[in-house]
């Protein structure tokens, strides 16, 4: 059997369609939806994906502005920088570009962001929401991955789901989303004994370990979903963590890497751009209203 | 084979005591008592039973213990107000809001108004979310119990095949969270999964948390596997009350390596991690080292 190869572009333009005129809405009421990017020190490394997402703000109808601060800035600097553009209205989402220079503790940054304009869905409360699962912000690649699993006409409730990596922004944020949606949930890492006796019991499987080859087609069972979240470069071209050629041979599905679940994440980030501007919007509404 | 016998009434004794002997060298070294405000709004009977017992257990380990009994028509306003004023106050380490709190109450609202770093119960939405990344945090009571006794009779859990039943916020998903913490391979079952029975078999850890009555039995254990039961249960036979567990008993304990009973299992470990929170939340709040194996 061959695998249905999941087209991640075509899922991403529906949602940046969506996300459009949710924006048009938003804009018409005076509340046009905004981002601000932030990157420390020399941006080689994070420039790409800056410009990958000024593209996607463009298509989606969302406004974006790259900042980029010198390495020398300090921690407590850029939480000042935070703070301002928490208390800016006319900001409703923050993204903070990774790398970071050592002295920047990423984790620090990301709980000075105001969870309401937490677009990367990286704030603990955040991550408790989903774990409460009450999706408002999710980190948008386990968002995005789940969201992928979502257009395959599987029913999620009961579904036996296997995700190998428990990565605190990818694996186990997946894990909680899907469990959520009423799925039964193994998760494996580097020290389970034997990731294929699960992964083989899955209808379906995410994979996000950062290791090109890790899942090979004898550890699927026929038919299931294999969404690869992985991105590695090998011999200069860009593969996943499943062998694609084995894999495709028995999966039901399979995402291509590149063309996968990539393009639907910073979908997904301008989704939670205009849905923070949205909760934004309510929440000035509801304190306004309150004054009066 | 006849399962091991997890003695939880002991095993709780035995954390109170290093919890009563860490309090007495705070005092000692530090001049610090820990304390522990437990805030009560209403009659609930079973919940002034359950204040009564903590305030008892945490005088008996030598901290201080705050109680707040509200009226039952408290207001919102008048409770945050009250929690706002624990969350400034030095001597608490620990706030611990009795729920659940009367109808006219938004518990949601009132436990995230807690500072994290006191929120001794571990459900503040930012504690969850640290928990789920891994991040330090305070821990909720029962699955931390659990924990240290897999901890006790494993030694290292890393590799092991753990398998949580129950989804719930307080139980379940603290639980697979910690148990992804100590590098386990998890499942999180619940009433949704298609085949309980092969899930569970394949558990060299298993942990109940449903709520229904002995519904896991020996068939669906895997021989030799440590059981943790979590459920508490309330039944009539024999025309008799009695209370059981998630697990039916007999036919696990036949089949299981260790097993927690019910009652005396996890039960007694929830107000002693309560008290080991307590102490926790002390040391961090003071810079000092957190006490060894008190804490996830």
């Amino acid at each position: 059997m061959t695998a249905t190869l999941i087209d991640g572009k075509a899922i991403a333009a529906r949602m940046r369609d969506e996300t459009r005129a949710e924006a048009g809405r938003l804009t018409a009421l005076g509340w046009a939806p905004k981002l601000v990017s932030i990157s420390v020190g020399d941006v080689a490394a994070a420039e790409l994906y800056v410009r990958n997402q000024q593209r996607s703000a463009e298509a989606a109808g969302v406004g974006f502005e790259a900042r980029n601060y010198p390495e020398s800035i300090s921690l407590e600097q850029l939480q000042g920088v935070l703070a301002g553009l928490n208390a800016d209205p006319r900001v409703n989402g923050i993204i903070i570009q990774r790398p970071l220079p050592a002295h920047i503790p990423v984790k620090a940054l990301q709980k000075a962001v105001h969870p309401m304009k937490d677009v990367e869905g990286m704030h603990p409360s955040s991550i408790g929401n989903i774990v409460y699962n009450d999706l408002t912000l999710g980190p948008c690649t386990a968002v995005a991955a789940v969201e992928i699993l979502k257009t395959l006409p599987l029913k999620m409730e009961g579904l036996d789901v296997c995700v190998i990596g428990h990565s605190e922004i990818v694996g186990k944020p997946i894990a909680f989303l899907m469990m959520g949606l009423g799925a039964t949930v193994t998760v494996c890492h580097h020290m389970t004994r034997q990731v294929a006796v699960h992964s083989r019991a899955a209808d379906a499987v995410f994979v996000a370990v950062g290791k090109p080859g890790l899942v090979r087609g004898e550890m699927l069972k026929p038919g299931a979903a294999l969404v690869d979240i992985g991105i590695n470069r090998v011999d200069g071209k860009t593969v996943g963590d499943a062998d694609f050629a084995s894999c495709k041979d028995v999966a039901g599905w399979i995402t291509p890497v590149p063309g996968g679940v990539g393009p639907v994440t910073v979908a997904i980030l301008m989704k939670n751009a205009v849905l923070a501007t949205a909760m934004q919007m309510d929440h000035y509404r509801s304190a306004f209203a309150a004054a009066v | 084979m006849t399962a091991k016998v997890i003695d939880g009434k002991a095993f709780a004794a035995n954390v109170r005591a290093q919890v009563a002997e860490h309090v007495a060298r705070l005092r000692e070294e530090n001049g610090l008592q820990p304390g522990l405000a437990v805030v009560l709004v209403g009659e609930d009977p079973a919940s002034k039973v359950y204040v009564k017992n903590k305030h008892a257990s945490t005088v008996e380990v030598g901290m201080a213990s705050f109680e707040h009994r509200l009226d039952a028509s408290t207001g919102e306003a008048e409770l945050l107000a009250l929690i706002d004023q624990l969350n400034a106050d030095p001597k608490v380490h620990g706030i611990l809001v009795q729920l659940p709190l009367p109808g006219h109450l938004n518990s949601e609202l009132v436990i995230n108004r807690i500072d994290p770093a006191k929120d001794v119960d571990g459900f503040h939405i930012s504690n969850v979310g640290l928990l789920g990344t891994g991040q330090k945090s305070m821990v909720p009571c029962t699955p931390l119990g659990c924990l240290m006794m897999l901890r006790d009779h494993h030694g290292k859990l890393a590799g092991l095949n753990a398998v949580v039943v129950g989804r719930s916020n307080i139980v379940g998903k603290p639980m697979a969270q910690l148990l992804l913490g100590d590098s386990c391979t998890v499942t999180i079952a619940h009433s949704r999964t298609k085949d309980l029975a092969e899930v569970c078999k394949r558990a060299d850890i298993l942990v109940a948390a449903v709520g229904r009555p002995e519904m896991i039995t020996g068939d669906m254990v895997r021989p030799g596997a440590t059981v943790i039961d979590v459920g508490i249960n309330r039944i009539e036979r024999d025309g008799k009350a009695k209370l059981v567990g998630d697990v039916h008993y007999e036919s696990a304990a036949a089949v299981a390596g260790a097993i927690t009973p019910v009652p005396g299992g996890v039960g007694p470990m929830t107000i002693a991690c309560l008290l080991a929170n307590t102490l926790t939340a002390c040391c961090r709040a003071n810079g000092l080292a957190e006490p060894e194996g008190l804490t996830a």
